[in-house]
């Protein structure tokens, strides 16, 4: 298989940050639009329908820690939807008065979440079997594709290739030499 | 139920809807391969499909060998 040539060498660390950070651009800085505009259209629409399903919480990083990782695979949007959940967090009414009071139990921390939790109830925005499996699945699996372009990318960029490959048996338009009058 | 409240509260996904689900998450992955993999994209289409049918049998031939296992195992 022959690659198009390109002038300028592109730089992997640019390229896997662009990948990281929006789907799909770092096939746009190779060169590789409309790979580019699939893999954006493909990975954003199956993260969004992750957190369509499970709401504000599917990105969660208390609750379900190894998905939110891979859910931060997928740049801009995991970042988004870490956001929402911090601002319904920081949101949580929780009593002053009982988490003053929880001090002196034997685990306060378990009394705050027991408060935290009935809180979210509250708000309505507690996940539950099976939308938690649901949502968290499609948007984790989003972040670990973008995983897979993040790779392809970078390796792309470190192996100093640009542009759509030329499929063999495509024959170029040579120009034809002229004829003698 | 109004479009912000779909991104905040969660949604009440029957049980019979489980298997359903996986299709578009299947032909999420398929594209998203083939996408990086193919040299040429005009056949994208046609391997996606291909693709997505390999993992779909894939997945019911790996699902009735477990529940056989479950069934039969002595």
């Amino acid at each position: 298989m022959a690659r198009n040539p390109d002038k300028s060498k592109p730089i992997p660390l640019i390229a896997l940050l662009l990948a990281w950070l929006v789907p799909g651009a770092g096939h746009a800085y190779l060169g590789r639009t409309r790979r580019a505009v699939i893999i954006f259209l493909t990975v954003s629409a199956t993260f969004w329908a992750g957190v369509a399903m499970g709401g504000v919480m599917t990105v969660d990083h208390q609750a379900e820690r190894w998905w939110f990782i891979a859910e931060m695979f997928t740049g801009v949007h995991g970042l988004i939807g870490w956001h929402r959940a911090q601002r319904v967090y920081d949101k949580v009414p929780i009593d002053r008065e009982l988490e003053m009071s929880s001090s002196a139990e034997a685990d306060p921390s378990l009394h705050q979440q027991m408060l935290i939790d009935a809180a979210m109830q509250a708000k309505g925005v507690v996940l539950v079997h099976p939308t938690d499996t649901v949502a968290r699945a499609y948007a984790g699996v989003a972040g670990l594709l973008n995983l897979l372009c993040i790779f392809d990318a970078t390796m792309l960029a470190l192996m100093g290739i640009a542009g759509e490959p030329v499929a063999e048996g495509v024959a170029r338009r040579e120009p034809q030499p002229r004829e003698a009058p | 139920m109004t479009a912000g409240a779909l991104f905040v509260n969660p949604l009440t996904i029957p049980s019979g809807w489980l298997l359903w689900l996986m299709l578009p998450l299947l032909a999420a992955v398929a594209t998203v391969y083939k996408t990086i993999r193919t040299d040429n994209l005009r056949r994208l289409p046609l391997e996606i499909l291909v693709l997505m049918v390999y993992m779909v049998v894939g997945l019911l031939a790996l699902g009735a060998g477990l529940w056989l296992v479950l069934e039969y195992w002595p």
